[in-house]
């Protein structure tokens, strides 16, 4: 039908609703745990590079700037990791017969729990 | 308490036949506590401006018909009291991310053919006679879908969704999580067909987990959900193909 009215295009959506603001801190989130993928590869590479190249790297990586960064990533991933296995429960309900665990018992069922295991493993096998 | 003063509602107004762009209109309303944003909308038609348009049907929450925008949050005008908002004047507007028809009318055309879209309804291989009987189903079945049959299609999430805003061919939340619980259903034989629609750009891949659409749901369908849960299930499937591919998706 003509005569309908089209609201225009909101390009600051993401400010109208605390839920959307918290969606885009976490999409933020994103790009620290990128920007420490690459710090990861240079870090491999620089063991490529001989036993000096190595220590050279995790010195620069010591620096107070470094240390700042590698703070800020560490707290984009917690953030990245604890809304992650917030939606767990919405994403992969368990159902016992006819009950639905309770959102908390499903975090750890399915997301803390097979984690700390696989992590818990890990660990074993490298320091074994 | 009854009536204690008055309440300020901002309505907003469009007549196509007249107006190039909306407009507000103030109008004072007796305030009365028991009263929610519809019953006011419903004084000021009564009383003050018989062309003032709105939708509205049941009046408790079942219909899905007077969901609007009040001070920029999707709602059933029926379940907002104004007593959340008084003494502050409520704005009320037609429902974001649809086009407006006429004053808090929005076009449902396009929602109804994305609703229509993911065939919400049971589809058997062969349906059989009444007389053989019902289709069973075990309560424990039943747990699987249930919240997500509690849709009264009343666009709210729609109205919360961003990517709705920005994609008007996306499926949306309450036709994916409509899809959804048919797929979920164990009566249900027509998955296949329903992914073809749901696996498809502008469906549930589009989807980016705002969540929005969960928290302004009037009844607790959690449409995010479920869209995360058939994309699990596309997944699925997809890797099914895989393994087995001719035995996939049946």
């Amino acid at each position: 039908m003509s005569g309908q009215y089209h609201r225009p295009h909101r390009w600051a959506w993401w400010t109208e609703r605390p839920g959307y603001m918290r969606f885009m801190v976490r999409e933020l989130t994103s790009v620290f745990m990128a920007g420490y993928l690459v710090v990861f590869v240079m870090t491999l590479a620089s063991v490529g590079g001989g036993e000096a190249a190595f220590a050279e790297w995790i010195a620069a990586l010591g620096t107070p700037a470094w240390m700042a960064a590698h703070v800020v990533a560490l707290i984009a991933a917690v953030w990245h990791a604890v809304t992650f296995f917030g939606a767990v429960p919405q994403a992969m309900p368990v159902f016992l017969g006819e009950r639905r665990l309770p959102g908390p018992v499903a975090q750890i069922v399915m997301g803390y729990g097979p984690w700390l295991t696989v992590s818990a493993v890990i660990v074993w096998w490298v320091v074994r | 308490m009854a009536n204690n003063g008055k309440i300020t509602l901002e309505i907003f107004r469009y007549h196509p036949e007249t107006d190039s762009e909306p407009r507000y209109q103030s109008y004072e309303v007796p305030y009365n506590e028991d009263w929610v944003v519809l019953d006011a909308i419903n004084w000021i038609k009564d009383h003050i401006d018989g062309t003032v348009t709105h939708r509205w049907s049941c009046r408790m929450g079942v219909c899905g018909s007077c969901g609007m925008m009040v001070n920029g949050e999707p709602k059933l005008t029926c379940a907002a009291f104004l007593k959340d908002y008084h003494p502050r004047a409520v704005k009320v507007e037609p429902l974001v991310n649809f086009p407006v028809e006429r004053d808090l009318v929005v076009a449902m055309d396009g929602f109804m053919d994305k609703l229509d879209a993911v065939k919400p309804y049971i589809i058997r291989d062969d349906v059989n006679d009444t007389s053989e009987g019902e289709y069973r189903q075990s309560p424990a079945e039943l747990a699987r879908y249930k919240q997500f049959s509690m849709c009264i299609n009343c666009m709210l999430c729609y109205a919360a969704c961003p990517v709705v805003g920005h994609e008007e061919e996306f499926l949306g939340p309450a036709a994916l999580a409509l899809g959804h619980r048919y797929n979920k259903d164990s009566r249900d034989e027509g998955q296949s067909e329903r992914m073809e629609v749901m696996l498809s750009d502008e469906a549930m891949w589009g989807c980016t987990f705002v969540g929005e659409c969960s928290v302004v749901c009037p009844k607790h369908v959690d449409p995010a959900g479920a869209i995360q849960q058939a994309k699990a299930m596309g997944a699925q499937e997809y890797f099914k193909g895989f393994v087995m591919p001719r035995g996939a998706g049946e």
